[in-house]
């Protein structure tokens, strides 16, 4: 028991103000519950399905809308005080999602993608980075930035990265119910421009440090890449040791809990991402041979929906809308992304041209949604840095998410039904035949393997919205 | 071997990060949690090995890692994980409550009382006596007269006889123990803790106004009854949510009592209510009065709190001074074991004044022996009540509890064993459910 509190009485009365403030916080606090568990029922997640809201970032607006009404200055729950106490949930949870995105990248099911894939979407990738960035930074030049200012390059970085990334074709959650071997080709294919994000926070972490505040460590930028590298391999290994001790399922939750929380907490106390490192460290538990990993994919899906939910009302509360040169960023962002998108198709064809599969650039679409690590990533830098432009880039990239998401839902983008067969009737998401895909300017037609086996021809159909 | 090659690995990058900067930050609380779940986890997997209670080995983590022999969690990261304390406080009273069966309870309910006016009440007043003769031994009183003597020695008395409820239901939960014995320890903690915070600010009052400066006390009388009844009240309030929903739906039940654990730890002191009286509170409504199904609840619960557990008992060691401890092992020592004697004494009385069961009146008292967070608390209000003497006094109620957090999981262990209560209660693993 803890009679702190009657001492206090004892001591000095409790103020009016002092209640009411406490009774606002309970109120406040109940109702994000509330929400919370409700934004997480059956019935909720049906009738977002039933309108074509099935994403990720359209699913958790709603969730991002009341952390900013949260913390709005005339509701007070989510105040800068409480933030600042929720900070290490924050961290937390984009470790968690590190994790959860690094631990889904199953490298064994590269040798099922058709070889040069990787290329296409490096290409594609690099269009709307490039585009995005030099647009937005036009912009943000006649805010006033300049171009010897760290900060701007850093900014740049930022948005390209963010704008690269693109969105699976349909949210299906973040962590599968359990693991399962070469099932993954498409969440796999997803990933690989969400890599292209993880390593471009890599780099600004390591080459753009605030160190500020008295740090012992005076490392180089380049020593800062090798020091993220190897804490999240030592993490790791370190997890995926750990993962073997456990006998029951709440042990196996504190230690996935305890590493991740330890994972983040190192990459946060060293001025590194949380993202990063527990997306490295998620890569090697799972990539690394144990038969570990249903379980360790259990508890993350055990975890998934009250630590999205929570992430996203914090990310919400510590947006800044109230600046106006972010909003002006939106539609740049929006522009020029589309535009890279073309560039990026253009670029792609251009380079392998010939290579690609038959109506492989054909289905390419300028418009796809954000991926929601595109909010992570900005959110990651939040937490990392503190400076004027900081508000203007959460902005862009969180306001051009929710318009790109609204635009693709209005055009039925992202409505269309999941192609659950190949040309050959095989499930894209059941590529777990050992058979080699055929690689980039190869002959097509058909060869005796496609007729003895099955003939997978996946690539063909893989289109942008699949990405 | 494995888990000490991890608590080692662990540990070196503990140390490694601590050394790039002393600003812990926010991430920091984080890193704090991360390293005590992990290293309290594994530490309880050794010590397991050697035949002790794994309580032993979060508290031992927290000694060796804390800010008085290693420093890897130093004092800030510690106060930064206070909530974790409080959420723990409520789950353990929440479960606690929840194992009061009333129907159980009464055909024992001479023998409670019995208990807790030998062993507690009369306990109280053999401690102050016991306080008062080791004055020699106490430099603090040197300050004091007799009459001021024996007004502190009373508030310190009372204090000794805290127990913990967290203790016991963490090695109830580890040992999976039920039976007559463990029924009779858990209602006779909880319900001397009750009287414990009554007494002592009635006894804290007397001692302020006794050393130094008067005491209204209408204004004292008024904030024990809030204290009391008011937690009460919003702990049944509390139970009768947790009833509702537990009846509406069968999922996310533990998430969602989680969920109230935070909002009530944070808020609770807020207004000043008691967290802890307020989940005893709602434990016993959903289990005596709620149509609920309390079990399923505190089965699926009892899985998923190992995480704030481990946290708990790790912090609780990591506030241990050790060195600070080590000037008054003697007084300390003396005190611990007089302890023992009036709760043992105090408890074959009331067994034998009310013939109770012979398991029952060998074995209960050891349940009386664990002390952590009430006796935490309290020593931290003997500090602030007495500015000039307070740190020293305190430092006995410290010392007290870090010999009992020691022995007594030890103890407990072997009761649980011996009496054959041990694995008797049903163990639920949330991700089955």
């Amino acid at each position: 028991m803890q009679p702190a509190g009657l001492l206090t009485t004892v001591a000095t009365a409790a103020t009016t103000s002092d209640s009411l403030f406490a009774i606002k916080i309970i109120g406040g606090l109940v109702a994000l519950m509330v929400l919370a568990y409700l934004g997480g029922h059956k019935r909720v997640v049906k009738f977002q399905e039933q309108l074509g809201i099935s994403s990720a970032i359209a699913a958790g607006l709603p969730f991002v809308v009341l952390g900013l009404v949260a913390a709005h200055p005339a509701i007070g729950i989510l105040s800068g005080d409480v933030l600042e106490r929720l900070r290490p949930l924050l961290h937390f949870g984009l470790g968690w999602l590190g994790f959860i995105i690094g631990a889904q990248l199953d490298i064994r099911v590269l040798d099922r993608v058709p070889k040069g894939t990787a290329y296409i979407i490096l290409v594609e990738a690099l269009g709307p980075a490039a585009v995005t960035a030099a647009a937005c930074g036009g912009i943000m030049l006649s805010f006033g930035m300049t171009l010897d200012d760290p900060v701007f390059w850093r900014d740049l970085v930022v948005l390209g990265a963010a704008a690269a990334m693109t969105a699976p074709r349909r949210f299906r959650g973040f962590a599968n119910r359990g693991w399962s071997e070469g099932k993954s080709v498409d969440i796999l294919i997803a990933q690989l421009d969400e890599i292209v994000g993880v390593v471009g926070l890599l780099f600004i972490t390591a080459y753009f440090r605030d160190d500020s505040a008295a740090v012992a460590w005076q490392l180089p930028g380049t020593a800062w890449v090798f020091v993220a590298a190897g804490l999240g391999v030592s993490i790791g290994v370190l997890i995926f040791v750990m993962v073997r001790v456990p006998s029951s399922n709440a042990e196996f939750l504190a230690v996935v809990l305890g590493g991740i929380a330890f994972a983040s907490g190192l990459a946060g106390y060293l001025h590194l991402s949380p993202l990063v490192i527990c997306f490295l460290a998620g890569v090697l538990v799972v990539n690394f041979p144990n038969d570990q990993r249903d379980a360790v994919f259990r508890i993350l899906h055990h975890l998934e929906r009250p630590v999205q939910l929570l992430f996203l009302i914090i990310a919400g509360a510590l947006w800044h809308v109230g600046d106006w040169r972010g909003w002006l960023l939106v539609p740049a962002f929006v522009i020029a992304r589309s535009v890279g998108k073309w560039v990026g198709v253009l670029g792609a064809h251009a380079s392998i041209g010939a290579a690609v599969p038959r109506g492989f650039l054909e289905d390419r679409r300028l418009v796809s949604p954000l991926s929601s690590l595109s909010i992570a990533l900005v959110i990651s830098i939040e937490s990392l840095y503190r400076d004027q432009a900081i508000p203007w880039i959460t902005t862009a990239v969180i306001g051009a998410a929710f318009f790109i998401e609204i635009v693709v839902q209005f055009t039925g983008g992202n409505n269309e039904p999941l192609p659950t067969t190949s040309l050959t009737g095989a499930p894209i998401d059941d590529l777990d035949a050992p058979t080699p895909m055929p690689t980039l300017g190869a002959d097509t037609g058909p060869t005796q393997h496609d007729t003895n086996k099955t003939a997978l021809l996946p690539p063909l159909r893989i289109k942008d919205e699949d990405l | 071997m494995i888990a000490v090659l991890i608590v080692l690995a662990l540990g070196g990058l503990m140390h490694a990060a601590r050394s790039f900067s002393a600003d812990i930050g926010s991430a920091g609380t984080e890193l704090a949690f991360g390293y005590l779940l992990l290293s309290a986890y594994f530490m309880g997997k050794i010590v397991s090995r050697f035949g002790l209670p794994k309580l032993t080995g979060y508290i031992a983590t927290g000694v060796v890692a804390g800010p008085f022999v290693l420093g890897l969690v130093s004092m800030d990261m510690g106060a930064s994980l206070k909530v974790v304390k409080g959420v723990a406080i409520c789950i353990l009273a929440l479960t606690a409550g929840a194992e009061l069966n009333f129907k159980k309870v009464r055909p024992i309910l001479a023998t409670l009382n019995s208990m807790v006016f030998f062993s507690v009440v009369v306990g109280m007043t053999v401690l102050a006596g016991a306080l008062l003769l080791l004055r020699p031994l106490l430099p603090f009183f040197d300050q004091l007269n007799f009459v001021q003597s024996l007004a502190v020695c009373l508030t310190l008395g009372i204090a000794l006889t805290a127990m913990s409820p967290a203790v016991l239901m963490a090695m109830v939960s580890e040992m999976k123990s039920d039976g007559p014995v463990t029924q009779v320890m858990l209602a006779l903690v909880v319900v001397a803790d009750l009287v414990v915070i009554i007494f002592y600010a009635l006894g804290s009052a007397f001692a302020v106004a006794t050393v130094g400066g008067g005491i209204d006390v209408m204004q004292t009388a008024l904030a024990v009854g809030w204290e009391l009844f008011g937690s009460i009240a919003f702990g049944l309030l509390i139970g009768m949510v947790i009833g509702a929903y537990l009846r509406s739906s069968t999922k996310g039940a533990s998430l969602f009592a989680v969920m109230v654990c935070v909002v009530v730890a944070e808020i609770g002191s807020r207004v000043h209510l008691d967290p802890l009286i307020v989940m005893l509170a709602a434990g016993i409504w959903l289990e005596n009065i709620s149509k609920a199904d309390a079990h399923a609840l505190i089965g699926d619960f009892e899985s998923a709190q190992l995480p704030v557990f481990l946290v708990f008992f790790a912090l609780a060691g990591a506030q241990l001074d050790i060195y600070a401890l080590s000037a008054v092992i003697v007084p300390v020592l003396i005190i611990a074991i007089v302890r023992g004697a009036v709760f043992y004494t105090g408890c074959r009385i009331a067994c034998k004044r009310t013939n109770a069961d012979a398991q029952v009146a060998k074995y209960a008292w050891y349940g009386m022996l664990p002390q952590a967070g009430l006796t935490l608390a309290l020593a931290m209000l003997v500090q602030k009540t007495f500015p000039t003497f307070g740190v020293a006094a305190a430092l006995i109620l410290f010392g007290v509890g870090a010999v009992n957090q020691a022995v007594a999981p030890v103890m407990l262990r072997i009761v649980m064993l011996r009496t054959g209560e041990a694995g008797k209660r049903a163990a639920h693993d949330f991700a089955e459910h």
